[in-house]
């Protein structure tokens, strides 16, 4: 395009000029073309006069210019230190506080669900921790060898509402209990103990010198020592005879019994064996007996058994209902448990029970 | 009378100015700036007058082009007006050997 060259004399400025105005003027002039043919497409289109209502509603919303006060007329902090009736708890609760309060109060954020679940975790502990002691021991042992089993279904529905991994067999899900107690067992603190599912041999044999006894609410075994005051050596052998099978118990009262799962054994004869070894001293794992046939260990004790009326060991008469293959034998012998210890009054019919139960 | 080569010389121009792209940019700086200003809502308020004048239905857009515009240059505002210029004289000075 070929371009006119023009010096920028005097009356050639002014034609500069005049052609700037005039480019100038074609500008504006589109623009108000544009805003004209905006309006008209409005009009026509019928949207022109939305934004306007009549006069009352007009003077309703207009803007405010005050001070203290916001466009629309209202005050900046009114509701700051209002207080707010929760729906849930009825509470009156700061207006800036409300919504945390809210959150918790309702279980909904996700704060509150950890804090519930760290309760949770922490009453269980407690629970347990009481069902250990040795008042609980004996009242649970009572309750569900006389059937008002209360607590223990409690406790029960209690754990499985948070851990639907519990149940009642021994046989699933064998390795997600211990998960979700701690990551490490053997650094349980915790005296209802271990969960016995989740061991296999090897662990188990380590556990055999703790006490070790099954819980029969929390299914776990007491980390105390061998001579925890919670529980008999009976229960002790007992545990270990179902946990290891008749082959390898470490008490020196072992008791080669035909199986864990049944005791359908000379039952007096194990229960007097066992109930003599309440006497003895701490177990040593030298006097192993795994070798000895149960009669024979019953019958080398028999003399001691006669030796030893005082005993009072009521294996099932006094104590009630013994179960299973227990009924026969507890009948022969009349020791009672009661003033032996003071706590495994039902420890023979307990045993049995506690295998049915698991059974 | 247009002289020729003033009429030559301004087509040039508006033709350089399009082919640059300048035109566009200096339409929408113009744009933006009436809009900033209120400019437009004052046309605006202007332009319902005479649609409530003319009445809704009859309204063209001959009528508001002729009631409109001139009320729309004028209200231009002067800076608006001189920033405009500047550069559209800086483009001249830029892009012609004057």
């Amino acid at each position: 395009m070929k371009m006119e060259d023009m010096p920028l004399s005097g009356p050639d400025n002014t034609k500069l000029e005049a052609l700037v105005n005039d480019i100038y003027s074609e500008l504006v002039e589109d623009a108000c073309l544009g805003l004209c043919f905006e309006v008209h497409r409005a009009v026509k289109q019928g949207y022109f006069f939305l934004d306007e209502t009549d006069q009352e509603s007009m003077k309703e919303f207009e803007i405010v210019d005050q001070p203290g006060v916001d466009i629309f007329g209202q005050v900046y902090n009114q509701w700051k230190n209002k207080e707010c009736e929760c729906p849930n708890c009825k509470r009156l609760i700061a207006a800036s506080r409300f919504a945390p309060h809210l959150e918790k109060c309702l279980g909904m954020g996700r704060n509150s669900s950890r804090i519930a679940n760290r309760r949770l975790a922490s009453n269980n502990n407690t629970s347990k921790s009481e069902s250990d002691q040795e008042d609980n021991d004996d009242l649970n042992d009572n309750d569900w060898s006389y059937g008002a089993e209360k607590r223990a279904k409690k406790r029960k529905s209690d754990k499985s509402q948070n851990s639907p991994r519990r149940s009642k067999t021994l046989k699933h899900k064998n390795g997600e209990l211990g998960s979700s107690m701690s990551a490490d067992p053997y650094k349980y603190n915790y005296n209802a103990g271990i969960n016995y599912e989740m061991l296999g041999p090897d662990e188990v044999r380590s556990f055999l010198t703790t006490c070790g006894v099954i819980s029969e609410h929390t299914k776990k075994m007491c980390t105390r020592s061998q001579r925890c005051p919670q529980h008999t050596d009976e229960q002790r052998m007992a545990v270990r005879v179902f946990l290891l099978g008749p082959s390898a118990p470490v008490l020196p009262e072992a008791d080669s019994v035909a199986g864990p799962e049944s005791f359908d054994i000379p039952d007096g004869q194990a229960l007097m064996s066992r109930l003599q070894w309440e006497d003895s001293p701490e177990i040593s794992p030298s006097d192993s007996a795994s070798s000895k046939a149960s009669t024979n260990h019953s019958d080398s004790r028999r003399p001691k058994k006669k030796k030893r009326p005082p005993l009072g060991l009521n294996s099932g008469g006094g104590i009630g209902s013994l179960s299973g293959g227990g009924g026969s034998g507890g009948s022969q012998t009349n020791i009672s448990l009661s003033t032996k210890k003071k706590k495994p009054k039902l420890t023979a019919p307990s045993i049995s029970s506690i295998y049915d139960d698991l059974n | 009378m247009i002289m020729s080569k003033d009429y030559q010389l301004k087509a040039s121009i508006n033709q350089k100015l399009i082919e640059m792209g300048e035109r566009e940019r200096l339409k929408e700086l113009l744009r933006a700036k009436l809009v900033e200003s209120g400019w437009k809502d004052q046309l605006k308020a202007h332009c319902k007058d005479v649609v409530r004048e003319k009445g809704l239905e009859h309204v063209t857009v001959e009528d508001l082009v002729t009631e409109v515009t001139p009320k729309g240059r004028a209200l231009v505002p002067d800076n608006v007006k001189k920033e405009l210029l500047q550069r559209i004289r800086a483009f001249l000075a830029q892009h012609t050997a004057l």
